[in-house]
Parts: structure tokens; C-alpha cells; sequence
């Protein structure tokens, strides 16, 4: 039975009367990408300095290969980490900079030199060894920020938001480095963010947290097509939310009424036990068909606009209930011409592939 | 139209007038007595019948005046190095913890610069007439210290509240231990503010005459208490000279550090 | 963002906690127990001696403000302090003034004299003065060569010339803060006022100084508080009849071995000081609200 490369368990913390994050506990295999994903305030961040060791838990523990991390002050856990707001140290050039942790453990001046050279060839900035971080770009200086955090091989790697200070261009730029290195590395690297996009790109599982807890894990694809609660439907993928009702309830799923009386049977539910309050039904834009005729599955709405996306059309929309509704049709796809605002049209969907969610 | 000074009209003439006289006002009597240093007179008569060294002859050839500078010297040193390293200290306390009754803390740590020295002075004779340690070195430095500090507090508590902690943090993380990364991070960084916090009490410590009057003994005297006792006596012309010294010094310090600003602006 | 790094090795099973001394608290710890040990406990004793010796009670103060001696202090010190600052005040607003909207090359020639003059050694300072007030001195030679008096002034050992090397001490400690002051006004306030039809008195009058009074209050408080306790420079322009408070403590205990009233004499002008900045706080906590 292999034990898991790092393993969190059970943290919480309170600061006086107001609990930050409890219940965080998962595993994490080495070499795996892991990303903390959620909204300002849920709690990712302070699980990741609860990790670095700049706040303790007033509950519970972490293993790193089955050694307990919270046992050692911040700077014996030997863990990289790269902070959003690149914290180079202002009065040394790259190359010192990236020697720091090697001459803090007092390795020989030719392994320092080797070893720094290495570190900026990873990240592609080995001629720029002399230079003074101010001098720098945002970009290279968080890629410096990288060859530092990686240059004494630490096991975990932490991440926070270290590409929200960067324009999108350059967001992108980054995302394909850091995808690259880990896969060069192989470190097991913990990433934190609040753009799913990024998430989806760059992870190999997510943990989406909100107000303190961890909702889900997961992959990417496993979060999007099997939202487990309302909020990480919300969060990953668009999404269109509209107000159910409960005919009845076998194995899981649901007879459900919408709008002014169309009903859907087969629909999965989560959240609380079946057959109590109003729940949430959850349709992905992209899983909807217009027709002007009624097909097997669909409700009637009326389109108010239609968005030009380039690769695709985004038509906005209401039910008969003035509950929007947005959905996602391919440019080349033929019903798109024939669309105009005002018009009343059918929106088709497959029942199994929507969820419903009692939370 | 007040704070126009181009459309000032006749106020403008009133205000050159006023600012010229007080520019003068400030300035003369230094140039006055560097003047006086070197002419010939002893009743410091100006203008003087003729121009001499001897006063600085005088001044350079008596060990007395070479000890007390040397003493002002030695005192002022062993000050700056307490003062910079304790409110070091002190500023990483204040600029960072978070307990009851920090900023009364932070104000007691100020206050010797704004009550009246006498008090702290007679306050401390007595003490240290008790303890022993009047007119001894460690009185001295003790003394100087508390005034000292709130000038070095001040200064190192600003630099501190620009420096960004997360660098610190971030040299933790690689493998520095807190103190470790202070010394090799932090300190290189606010080094500008360690500077300043040398000079203002380097100067504090090394002019200073109220408390070197009542922390001083007949062997030991710093060159301010030397200049006040010759003071009491009369009024000879190597005081001058001692004084036209202390000008230039003075000057040079000050302008240094504006110096070692600019450049590292530049930088 | 963050709350402090754990200093030691202080992991622990999670709910760790840091042992009282860390970190912060004792950072400040040495510079804390030098102004505990070394400045209010003896500032303390002091006054604690000014109620024992020679006898308990408050035999000191009653001799303070009863004999006419010290009573004589006490008004010399208060009339020096109030003069210094009111010529302070006055012949320092213009220059502030000036210094606030002159053009850059002649301010920064000025702001360097006044820097100078204020960082120059206090001895060195006030034996100039010595030099320049004595019966002989240039001051009044010229004053007899030019006619304006018969026979030299008493210019030093004298409220006069403690006046005087006090003004030249203080004027940097007002000209500077207030020309700060000046500086954050705005320009365009004034400029609307002369559009409203206000004269250069009435725009003074009515807008510049009011809006300058805080600067000004500061100020002349900081300098009337300085002056109170002054040392030095009244001790070598001062004479007998002119003595103030300081150089009282001072012959007090050193000359006198009179502990007891010399300790009164301190925690007079001790309260006096602190009451003024208690009052400065309360008057500067008024005005940010209005």
C-alpha cells in the first residue's frame, strides 16, 4: 500500500471566532500538479501557508512523505515557492539571487555555479545572470522567481497566483513555461489561482475551495462534467442556473418540472437527500440545440440578442419564467442565420447531461 | 495670488527683504566666528589687526582639547552602534507585532527627544551617583543612547515600512533562518535608513552638552563639556577655532547621506 | 497577507503555539528595558525624592512658589519663552512663506543656510553670540560708530541677549515645519479669492493665515515647550538676574546638593511640558475633525 507523496489532513483555521478553512484534507501523489482553485477569501491561499509554514493550523496535520512538515520552522522544510509579487531580493543580480538557498546551505562554490547556470537555462535566462532584478520585466522576473524557487531540487513546489501580475499575453507565455518545467522536473507542485481557465490549463487535479472548505477534487474534465455542488458548477465552465421543481425521485434521479410546466425525468440530483426543497438545475450553454420545432427534450425561450464570438455565436435568451439563459452555438452551425432577436424558439438539451443540485 | 510669487506685486520686495535679513542673520555669526578663528585678536576684536594659525596652534598643541575630541569620539561610536543595532530591534518589533499597547510603546520610545534634556539629565545623575556609574563610559553611553534611539527608531521604522516582508519570507523559504534572513536580506535593504539612523545619532551623541555636563567627571569630558567649562571662564579665540572644526564637520556629515541618497537613486 | 514566521522550532501537532517571548515582544525587549531602567525610573525617583527630602511632604514646592527668588525664575523663564516664540513666529512666517513659492534654485540655497544653521554645533552657536553681544563686541561697536547710542548697550547677561541666541536657535524649528505648511495650500484657493474681489491684506487676513494657523500653533508651541527648558544657551547669554528654570535644576542639584527642591523644580517643568503636549494633542485632534 504506497502512501501518498503528501498528505493533508483535517486542517483548520480559526482566528478568535471566525473559522478560515477546516475540513482541508487530501492527497497529493509526487509529481502531480495539483491547483487550489476558488474565489478571494475561500481559504487556498492560507492552506498553502499553513503548507510554507508561515501560519500554523489550529487543527491538524500534513505529511510529507510521511514526515510531519508542521514539526519544522518555515525554513528546514527545504519546499520551493513562488509568491505573485515576484519577491526577488532587490540588492543582489539574478545569478545571486538564484544562488541564495545554495549558499544558505553552504554547498561548494563550483556546485553553486553549475547548479545556478542550470536553473536559468530551465527557464530560458541564462544570459541575463548579471543583471539587477529591477532592471527586468514582470515576466522575467517571476521566471528568475522560478530558477530560484527550483534550483536546490525541493520535493513541493507552492504557487500563489504568480501570474495574476501579468497581462494576459504574458499570463499565457508563462502558463506553456510552467507546464514545460513541471513536466522537465517532475516536482510535485501546488498551485493556487482564482481563473479556472488557468486551472484547466496547467492541473493535473483541482481542488475547488469555497468559504473555507474544499468542495471537490478532481480533474478538470471529471469537475466540469460531474459537478458534484452549485458552486463548482458555477465556478468551472459557464453555466445557466434555473429554478426547479420535484415531481419525484428513483435511484438518484429526478422528475422535475421548469419553467411553466415542461417536465424532465432522468435527471441526476446532488446535494441533500432527494425529494425536500427546490433545487438548482444546472445546463451547460454549449449542451443546447435551437430548433424552431419542439424535439424531445426542451423548453420554449426567447432570444434577445445574439453575440458574434468569433469561432461561435452566443445567443442570450429568456424562459417563459424571465430566467436568463445562454447558449452557445457553433458559427458554422446553420440555425444561427436563420435567428433573430424576438424570435421564440425551442431550446433542446439531453436530460442526462444535466445536473441538479439541492444545496 | 499670495502663493504666486510672480504675482506678488510690492508684498514680493517685503518678503526677499525679510528672508534676505534672516538669511544673513543665520549665516553671519558662523561666518563671523570662522573668521574670528583666525585673526589675531584676543578680546576678539573685528575686524582683527591681522591674520594668524596661532589659535589653531594652540587648540592642536594642547592634549586636553586632542583627549575631550577623542573621548566625544570614542563615546560617539560605541552610541551609534547601540543606537542602530537596538533600534533595529526595536523597529522590527514595532513595525511588525501585533500586541497590546504597541503604539504607547512606540510614543515611550520617543519621548526623550521631546522632554526637556535637564530633567533627564539631573534624573540620571542621581541614579548614577547611586549606582556608581557617574562619570564612567557606560554612564555616558547609556545617557547619550536615550537620546539617540527615538532619532534612530524613527528612521529605521520608516525604511522597514517600505520594505516588502514577503522578500524576507521569500528567503526563508530558501533555507535562511529567520535571523539569518534579516541579516543578509533585510538589513542590505533598508540600508539606506541604517545610514541615516548612524548619522542622526553619530551627531546627536557627538553634540550633545547637557547630559555630557552632569555625566561628566575632572578625567572625563567630551569636547562639548570642555568647550562649555572654558565657556564659564572667558571668551578665548580657540573656542573659535574648535568651532570653525565643528562647522565644517557638521556640514560634511549633513551632506554626505544626501550624497549616498542621490546615488543610490541613480542606481 | 501573512502573520509573523514561526522563530523557532516551534511546529508542534498543528495547534502550535508560540511561546510568550517570540518574535516581536522580545525584539523590543532591549531597547524597553533601557528606557524602563535608565529613563522612567529615574525620572520617578526623582520625583519621589522631591516629596521625601529633606523631609516628607511637600515642603519643596512650597518654597518654590513662595520665595521670590524662584518666583523671579519661574517669570524670567516664561517671559523668554513667550518672547522666543512670538518674534520666532513672526519673523519666521514670512521666510516660511517665502521659502514655500520661491522659485527651486533660490529655495533650495536657502532651505540648505537654514539646515546648516540648525545642525551647527549649540556651543559653537551660542558663543558666537557671546562674541558678537559683549560690551566690545561688533554689535555694538557699531551701533557707537553709526551714532545710534552714546555708549555700548548691555546687550548679553541679560534677557536681551538670551532673546536673542534663543531666536537664533529656535527660528529653524518654526520656518521649517510651517513652510510645509504653506506648501500643501493650495495655490488655486488664493487665486479664487483675489477672483472674488479680496485685496492682497484681505486675502492674507481672511484666507492664507487662517489656513496656515495650524502650522503656526504647532510651531510656536514646540518652540514656547523648547524654551522652557533650555539650558544652555540661556545659562551663557543669561546672567544672574535672568536665570531660567534649566540652569535652576541644574545649580539646584550640582551647586546647591539641594535634591529635594531641585527634583520639584524638575517635575514642575515636567508637567508644564507634558501638560503642553497633552493640550497640542487634544487641540490637533479638534482640528482634523473639523
Amino acid at each position: 500500500m504506497t502512501r501518498p507523496f503528501l498528505s493533508i489532513q483535517g486542517i483548520r483555521k480559526d482566528y478568535g471566532d471566525f473559522t478560515a478553512i477546516r475540513d482541508v484534507t487530501l492527497d497529493i501523489a509526487r509529481g502531480e500538479f495539483m491547483t487550489f482553485l476558488g474565489p478571494s477569501g475561500s481559504g487556498k491561499s492560507t492552506t498553502l501557508y499553513i503548507l510554507a509554514g508561515f501560519q500554523d493550523p489550529t487543527e491538524g496535520d500534513v505529511l510529507l512523505d510521511g514526515e510531519s512538515l508542521l514539526r519544522m520552522p518555515s525554513h528546514k522544510r527545504n519546499i520551493g515557492m513562488v509568491f505573485q509579487r515576484y519577491t526577488l531580493f532587490p540588492h543582489l543580480s539574478v545569478g545571486e539571487n538564484v544562488a541564495f538557498p545554495l549558499r544558505v546551505r553552504r554547498c561548494a562554490k563550483s556546485e553553486i555555479e553549475d547548479r545556478v547556470h542550470a536553473a536559468l537555462r530551465l527557464v530560458h535566462l541564462e544570459d541575463l545572470a548579471g543583471r539587477k532584478p529591477a532592471l527586468m520585466s514582470g515576466g522575467q522576473q517571476q521566471r528568475v522567481a522560478l530558477a530560484r524557487a527550483l534550483v536546490y531540487d525541493p520535493p513541493l513546489l507552492l504557487m500563489d497566483e504568480p501570474l495574476s501580475a501579468l497581462d494576459k499575453k504574458l499570463r499565457e507565455e508563462l502558463q506553456f513555461e510552467i507546464r514545460r518545467i513541471h513536466q522537465e522536473t517532475g516536482v510535485t507542485i501546488l498551485y493556487v489561482t482564482h481563473d479556472q481557465e488557468e486551472a484547466l490549463r496547467l492541473s493535473d487535479r483541482i481542488s475547488v475551495f469555497s468559504q473555507g472548505r474544499i468542495e471537490q477534487i478532481g480533474t478538470g474534465r471529471e469537475l466540469y462534467a460531474e459537478p458534484a455542488t452549485r458552486f463548482v458548477a458555477g465556478f468551472i465552465g459557464d453555466s445557466n442556473f434555473l429554478a426547479a421543481d420535484i415531481l419525484s425521485v428513483a435511484e438518484n434521479k429526478a422528475k422535475l418540472s421548469i419553467c411553466d410546466g415542461i417536465v424532465i425525468d432522468g435527471v441526476p440530483v446532488q446535494g441533500r437527500p432527494a425529494g425536500t426543497g427546490r433545487p438548482t438545475l444546472l445546463l451547460r450553454p454549449e449542451r443546447i440545440s435551437l430548433s424552431h420545432a419542439r424535439e424531445a427534450c426542451g423548453m420554449p425561450v426567447t432570444i434577445r440578442d445574439l453575440t458574434f464570438l468569433g469561432n461561435m455565436v452566443e445567443v442570450s435568451s429568456v424562459t417563459d419564467r424571465d430566467e436568463p439563459v445562454k447558449i452557445r452555438i457553433p458559427f458554422g452551425n446553420r440555425i444561427v442565420s436563420e435567428l433573430a432577436s424576438g424570435d421564440r424558439v425551442w431550446a433542446n438539451f439531453d436530460p442526462g447531461s444535466l445536473h441538479a443540485f439541492q444545496d | 495670488m499670495l502663493l504666486d510669487f510672480n504675482r506678488l506685486g510690492g508684498v514680493r520686495y517685503f518678503l526677499v527683504i525679510v528672508t534676505g535679513l534672516v538669511l544673513l542673520f543665520l549665516i553671519l555669526p558662523i561666518v563671523f566666528i570662522a573668521a574670528l578663528s583666525f585673526g589675531s585678536s584676543q578680546w576678539l576684536i573685528f575686524p582683527p589687526p591681522s591674520w594668524t594659525l596661532k589659535w589653531y596652534a594652540e587648540l592642536f598643541s594642547d592634549p586636553r582639547w586632542l583627549y575631550t575630541a577623542l573621548t566625544s569620539l570614542k563615546i560617539a561610536v560605541i552610541v551609534t552602534v547601540l543606537s542602530v543595532v537596538l533600534g533595529f530591534l526595536a523597529s522590527l518589533g514595532l513595525n511588525r507585532g501585533e500586541f497590546a499597547g504597541r503604539e504607547q510603546i512606540r510614543a515611550l520610545f520617543l519621548t526623550p527627544m521631546i522632554l526637556p534634556v535637564i530633567v533627564l539629565a539631573v534624573a540620571l545623575y542621581a541614579l548614577f551617583l547611586k549606582l556608581g556609574l557617574a562619570g564612567t563610559t557606560a554612564g555616558f553611553v547609556i545617557a547619550h543612547l536615550l537620546v539617540a534611539l527615538p532619532f534612530s527608531i524613527i528612521s529605521i521604522s520608516g525604511a522597514l515600512d517600505g520594505f516588502d516582508k514577503s522578500i524576507e519570507d521569500a528567503a526563508i523559504l530558501c533555507g535562511a533562518s529567520p535571523w539569518e534572513a534579516r541579516l543578509k536580506v533585510t538589513v542590505p535593504s533598508i540600508r539606506h535608513g541604517l545610514f541615516t539612523a548612524a548619522v542622526f545619532s553619530f551627531l546627536a551623541s557627538w553634540d550633545e552638552v547637557v547630559l555630557a555636563i552632569f555625566m561628566s567627571s575632572p578625567t572625563l569630558q567630551t569636547l562639548p563639556v570642555k568647550i562649555w567649562t572654558t565657556l564659564r571662564q572667558d571668551l578665548t579665540p580657540v573656542v573659535a577655532a574648535v568651532s570653525t572644526i565643528l562647522v565644517a564637520l557638521t556640514a560634511v556629515l549633513i551632506f554626505t547621506p544626501l550624497v549616498f541618497r542621490k546615488r543610490q537613486k541613480d542606481d | 497577507m501573512v502573520s509573523s514566521i514561526s522563530t523557532g522550532g516551534t511546529g508542534g501537532q498543528g495547534a502550535a503555539k508560540r511561546p510568550f517571548l517570540s518574535g516581536p515582544v522580545s525584539c523590543i525587549a532591549p531597547a524597553l528595558v533601557l528606557i524602563a531602567l535608565f529613563f522612567i525610573v529615574p525620572v520617578l525617583m526623582l520625583l519621589v525624592r522631591s516629596v521625601l527630602e529633606p523631609a516628607p511632604g511637600l515642603e519643596n514646592y512650597a518654597i518654590l512658589f513662595g520665595s521670590t527668588t524662584y518666583l523671579r525664575v519661574f517669570s524670567n523663564t516664561f517671559l523668554v519663552a513667550t518672547l522666543v516664540t512670538v518674534v520666532s513666529v513672526v519673523v519666521g512666517f514670512p521666510v516660511a512663506w517665502a521659502l514655500a513659492i520661491l522659485p527651486r534654485r533660490w529655495a533650495v540655497f536657502l532651505l540648505a543656510a537654514i539646515v546648516l544653521s540648525m545642525w551647527t554645533n549649540l556651543l559653537a552657536r551660542t558663543y558666537a553670540w557671546m562674541v558678537l553681544l559683549q560690551r566690545t563686541g561688533l554689535i555694538n561697536k557699531i551701533l557707537v560708530n553709526l551714532g545710534i547710542v552714546d555708549s555700548p548697550l548691555a546687550l548679553v547677561n541679560n534677557i536681551t541677549g538670551v532673546t536673542v541666541g534663543m531666536v537664533y536657535i529656535m527660528l529653524p524649528f518654526i520656518i521649517l515645519p510651517l513652510m510645509g505648511v504653506i506648501s500643501s495650500i493650495d495655490a488655486s484657493i488664493l487665486r479664487a479669492a483675489s477672483l472674488c474681489g479680496a485685496n492682497r491684506w484681505q486675502s492674507f487676513t481672511r484666507v492664507l493665515l487662517p489656513l496656515s494657523l495650524p502650522g503656526i500653533a504647532a510651531g510656536a508651541l514646540m518652540i514656547f515647550v523648547m524654551s522652557l527648558g533650555y539650558f544652555v544657551t540661556p545659562a551663557l547669554l543669561g546672567g544672574a538676574s535672568s536665570m531660567m528654570l534649566a540652569e535652576l535644576i541644574a545649580q539646584l542639584v550640582q551647586s546647591l546638593v539641594k535634591w529635594g527642591l531641585g527634583g520639584a523644580a524638575a517635575f514642575v517643568l515636567l508637567v508644564v511640558t507634558l501638560g503642553l503636549y497633552f493640550l497640542q494633542l487634544r487641540y490637533l485632534k479638534v482640528d482634523k475633525r473639523s
